[in-house]
């Protein structure tokens, strides 16, 4: 680990203030520390960020902010997520291990990096930590990398279970920088690698995600997180689904509908979710619906399983959603 | 400064009971002192600098700027070996630190000693290392018969053992033909390598370390540091964990080497990444099976080829190079046989010692084959391998007779004839493949059963002089009769000072028995390896108590004027007073001898051990999701010195081999590591491991302490192929390869 100044701002706008092209906020650490051990981020001063009045689940007005520093324990286990936004609930809980969750923020989540083995090995080349040194993961190692949005600079998969279910629901990420506070939407927040991959969201220098914010979506309670990992717990997602869906009678009326460990970022499928509207929710439906998300996967020598996985991944996710209540 | 853990005195019980571990509360309650918990006060901290490549050529290192760090004491390279700079197991091929070749990526390089981990771990990125990298040998096969570059003088092959026995041509009307692959494996044991080295004022050096062999690390430290054995001293640190993983060098000589350049006590602990490439994994492997069948299901011939990949250094793949050929062909009666079994030099990670040691790979190929010729004859599993099963008697391929039980065929009869677990009924998510994971409430599951026999040598073979030394002290304390019982046989969780104790309390008929910590200061112990400690080192515990209560019934003839046969704890305390008896007695089991190099005939073997594994799994066939229901197994141990600690082993050695079948694999891709941590080198989690219900068999072993038959590996050959055949019996592929995994079961072509 490389030396490094730790301050502890009692402010957000001391804590913008302080902040530059060499600091790191600190959160829960979990993502942060880790990296910082390995040398892949080598911040001169480290901001912890955890003073800062960046708690709280609020739902008032239909809908849900939730605070930047809020735990993933704390969030997965309140009632309103829990009944309101079950996929929400179980995007969290499914995600990593008790200990860590109680330690990592709904922050320091969106912004967790990849698990590329290359990312995390300073010995090798990656565009991602060295822009222009090269991929080794296209030709090497690649069955957790991505299938959706890979460039040829770039093909790690975003590994949060959380950043699926949210780009499903139409979330919004709040930020506060020097300039100001913004909203901008979650799917938009995230970018893709093209030939820049180091950049991986919008957030300018310095700026703080101050919270999250959660569109209200009363048929969200109809909602489910549905994640394939190679044990039974504990581990990221080979691939994920949040799917939910609003009927009328037997007939979909909406859905929404994104996938985990297929993208570069989180991934909504707008297709699908034309697909699956107005039609009857059988099996037949699902099936079909799920061949529209094959457009423009690219498959690499070890994940070829994907596209195929993805599919069936989704068909199930739509039919155990109606085995829920 | 902070010693090894005081572990040594327990409860009460003798053989056949289950006391309480001495060790036990204070690790669950996270008190234990683990070798990585040693402090000295003035100790330094040292590190290596280890290579990142597989196969480089080193054209100069330069450590000017790393001497310049505030806080290092020392920078060491190849030119500050004192002694001879290669150390091995059985060859001494590996450098202690790299000369002017680089064969493993992880392969240490230099040592930095510095006030702090950090300062010297800083230091260690200063050293300017210049490598000229070269094309890394990655492919086994291709290794022995290509026209690669050789990576030892004397080419490629670490060891070739061949076999042949009755007609090389032999024909036979069913034939089925395989070609398995197992992935590497990690020991994942919890506690990272670590030790403490004092320099003494002798000049030698006191080292405390997590090993599995004390004297065997001796042997090659003082080779290493051109000292005699009374100058380095070694005492057993608190071990985490070793499954053969610590039977190689880690820390030991480099935290010396930097002790005596300091004049300082040197900590070293790997972090879990370094600890990857710290320790040897089991190897990979290809194998090759072809097995020949009467129509009524009897085996008439075997032919088998087997690549184990050795990695860059020799290690202990010799002996399991012997052990994959002797035991490649599994516990069934079999006339004909040809084995050629190469243990193969590459750049990839050193492979050597884990739990089971070759004959895991074997198991999962013949087992497969096995099953491969029940479905080709249109027979059960069972009862093919049951009209093959060796019995007492019978005759091992290397023409050494089985000259105690070997109940092979009621192994397989008891696991195939208990009930079967309850068919999915009551919603219990985490009894489903994938989990609380929201992926099934019973949609795409399908169950299947499998099973499997595994056949294990149990201690040193070839010929090996295979011993262990123990000092027993028999006084009076606090007015009992106490006994001090002192070994230098390591305790690496398996609960071998349990034993030690229970051997001791029956023996001599008291209660107060204390072990002392083992170290160099009594003769050899051997290895923690083998399955042999109850064997060799309970033996030789027994042997020193017989001669102890011999002295002491001398002493009562002149107590009591008569002989007597046994003596109750107040008259040891009477015939004794203030006398005390020790007697130290080396103890061997009956020798064995080498193979022939040419047909691989000889009585290689001292002891062989049986289990049979069924597998009940459910799998979600659509997404490719296993979850094992139950793993029952059963397994011959002769005797159960300590019934609790059986069961133990068996379970233990049960989960490693299902986190073998469907998950454990190091990711090596042109010779470099790429998952060394616990979040990507997956094992099984609790939600992972099924009930394991056991059935232990006692057929006494007429040659063995108490009639007993080591416990430890038996179970870790077997539970593999039992888990794939029920995934094959559920899913209808053929699935030559472990680990399986998610895409195997959605992409794979059925068979
Ligand atoms: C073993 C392991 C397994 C895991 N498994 C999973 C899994 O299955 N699914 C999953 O989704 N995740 C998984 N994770 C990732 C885990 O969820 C993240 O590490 C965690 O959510 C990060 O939160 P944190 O608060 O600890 O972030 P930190 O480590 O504190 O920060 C992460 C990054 O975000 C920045 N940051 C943090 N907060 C803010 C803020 N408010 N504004 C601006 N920048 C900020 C930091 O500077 C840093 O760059 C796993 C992690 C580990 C270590
Ligand atoms: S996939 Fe991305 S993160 Fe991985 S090595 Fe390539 S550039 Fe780096």
């Amino acid at each position: 680990m490389r030396e490094y100044r730790f301050e502890r701002p009692g402010t957000v706008t001391e804590a913008v203030r302080r902040s530059g092209s060499d600091t790191a906020y600190l959160a829960g650490g979990t993502t942060l520390v880790d990296l910082m051990k390995l040398e892949v981020m080598t911040p001169g001063r480290v901001l912890d960020i955890n003073r800062l009045p960046l708690r709280g689940l609020d739902a008032t007005g239909g809908g849900l902010r939730i605070g930047a520093l809020e735990r993933m324990t704390d969030v997965a286990a309140d009632p309103r997520v829990r009944l309101g936004y079950p996929m929400l609930s179980q995007a969290l809980e499914l995600s990593a291990s008790g200990q860590l969750r109680n330690m990592a923020s709904i922050g320091g989540n969106l912004l967790q990096r990849t698990r590329c083995g290359y990312f995390r090995d300073v010995s090798m080349p990656c565009n991602k930590r060295q822009p222009g040194s090269g991929c080794p993961a296209i030709r090497g190692e690649n069955r957790m990398h991505a299938v959706l949005g890979t460039s040829d600079s770039c093909v790690a998969t975003h590994p949060s279970d959380l950043a699926v279910a949210l780009a499903a629901l139409d979330a919004r990420v709040q930020l506060q920088g020097r300039d100001g506070v913004r909203t901008v939407n979650l799917c938009d927040f995230y970018l893709l690698p093209a030939d820049t991959p180091h950049l991986e969201h919008d957030l300018r220098p310095g700026e703080l995600v101050t919270g999250v914010i959660v569109p209200r979506l009363d048929w969200a309670q109809r909602s489910i997180y549905l994640k394939i990992r190679d044990r039974q717990s504990y581990e990221f997602a080979l691939s994920s689904a949040a799917v939910a869906i609003r009927r009328e009678g037997d007939t979909i009326v909406e859905a929404r509908v994104a996938v985990g460990g297929m993208g570069t970022r989180p991934w909504r499928l707008p297709a699908v979710e034309r697909a699956l509207a107005g039609r009857p929710a059988t099996s037949n439906t699902y099936a079909a619906a799920a061949t529209a998300t094959v457009d423009g996967t690219r498959p690499l020598r070890h994940n070829a399983f994907k596209p195929e996985l993805m599919q069936r991944t989704l068909i199930r996710a739509l039919l155990e959603l109606e085995q829920t209540r | 400064m902070t010693k090894p853990a005081e572990v040594t005195r327990s409860t009460t019980g003798g053989i056949g009971e289950s006391p309480l571990r001495p060790d036990g509360a204070l690790k669950v309650r996270g008190e234990f002192a683990y070798s990585s918990d040693l402090w000295h006060e003035d100790m330094v901290w040292g590190v290596t600098l280890r290579s990142p490549h597989p196969h480089a050529r080193i054209r100069s290192v330069d450590l000017t700027e790393a001497l310049r760090v505030p806080g290092v004491h020392a920078v060491l390279t190849h030119q500050d070996v004192p002694g001879t700079n290669r150390y091995g197991l059985e060859h001494a091929d590996q450098p202690v630190l790299a000369v002017d070749l680089v064969r493993y990526h992880g392969e240490p390089v230099a040592l930095v000693a510095a006030d702090h981990p950090e300062t010297a771990r800083r230091a260690m990125k200063r050293i300017k290392v210049d490598y000229e990298v070269l094309t890394p040998v990655s492919d086994a096969e291709h290794a022995v018969h290509g026209d690669g570059p050789r990576l030892h003088r004397d080419g490629n092959v670490v060891r070739h053992v061949p076999i042949r026995r009755g007609d090389q041509n032999a024909t036979a009307p069913v034939v089925v033909h395989g070609v398995y692959e197992v992935g590497m494996q990690d020991q994942a044991f919890l506690g990272p390598e670590s030790g403490l080295a004092v320099p003494a004022e002798d000049g030698g050096v006191d080292l405390f370390v997590a090993t599995q062999w004390l004297h065997v690390d001796q042997r090659q430290i003082c080779y290493a540091l051109g000292l005699p054995a009374d100058k380095v001293r070694l005492t057993l640190a608190g071990v985490g964990g070793a499954f053969g993983g610590r039977e190689d060098l880690s820390i030991q000589v480099h935290a010396c080497l930097l002790a005596r350049h300091t004049g300082k006590p040197v900590k070293m602990v790997y972090n879990r990444e370094e600890s990857f490439y710290g320790h040897v994994h089991r190897h990979p492997a290809k194998l090759y099976y072809e097995h020949g069948a009467t129509e009524d299901g009897r085996l008439v011939y075997v032919r088998s080829r087997i690549y184990l990949d050795g990695g860059a250094y020799a290690s202990s793949t010799p002996a399991v190079v012997a052990n994959a050929a002797t035991l490649g062909f599994g516990p069934y009666n079999v006339d004909n046989v040809t084995m050629d079994c190469w243990g193969v030099y590459t750049n990839n990670p050193p492979c050597g010692a884990m739990r089971g040691f070759g004959a895991v790979q074997a198991g999962f190929a013949y087992e497969s084959q096995m099953d491969k010729l029940a479905a080709a004859l249109g027979m059960d599993p069972v009862e093919v391998r049951v009209r093959n099963a060796m019995s007492e008697g019978s005759t091992m391929p290397t023409g050494q007779v089985l000259d105690s039980a070997a109940p092979v065929a009621e192994l397989l009869r008891l696991v195939r004839d208990r009930p079967m677990p309850a068919e999915r009924g009551e919603l219990d998510l985490r009894a489903m493949p994938g989990g609380v994971s929201n992926t099934t409430h019973g949609e795409g599951v399908v169950r299947g059963v499998g099973y499997a026999v595994g056949v294990k040598n149990i201690c040193f073979s070839e010929g090996f002089d295979d011993y262990s030394t123990a000092r027993l002290r028999l006084e009076v304390l606090g007015g009992e009769p106490a006994a001090t019982i002192h070994t230098a046989a390591a305790e690496v969780g398996q609960g071998l000072v349990t034993i030690e104790q229970q051997i001791v309390r029956t023996e001599l008929g008291i209660q107060q028995v204390t072990v002392h910590p083992a170290d160099t200061t009594v003769g050899n112990g051997g290895s923690t390896s083998a399955s042999r400690q109850t064997y060799v080192t309970g033996g030789a515990v027994k042997a020193a108590c017989e001669a102890v209560r011999e002295k002491l019934l001398k002493l009562a003839v002149t107590r009591f004027g008569e002989p007597r046969a046994n003596l109750t704890p107040a008259e040891i305390v009477s015939v004794l007073g203030t006398e005390v008896i020790e007697e130290t007695v080396e103890w061997r089991h009956r020798p064995t001898t080498a193979l022939d190099p040419e047909t691989g005939q000889g009585f290689a073997h001292v002891q062989y051990g049986f289990a049979a594994h069924r597998a009940v799994v459910d799998v979600d066939v659509e997404l490719g999701l296993v979850k094992v229901v139950e793993l029952a197994c059963a397994q011959d141990v002769g005797k159960a010195l300590n019934p609790q600690a059986v069961v133990g082993q068996i379970h233990g050695g049960s989960v490693q081999g299902l986190g073998l079948a469907v998950m454990e694999e190091i990711q090596v891709t042109e010779g470099k590591v790429r998952n060394p941590s616990f979040t990507d080198y997956l094992i099984p989690t609790i939600l992972d491991t099924p009930p394991m219900p056991v059935d232990v068999l006692e057929l006494a072993d007429p040659h063995a302490p108490y009639g007993l038959r080591g416990v430890g590996e038996p179970p870790t050959i077997s539970s593999t192929p039992a888990v794939v055949a029920a995934i094959r019996a559920a899913t209808g592929l053929a699935l030559t390869r472990v680990p399986v995994r998610p895409e195997h079961l959605t992409l794979e072509e059925p068979r």
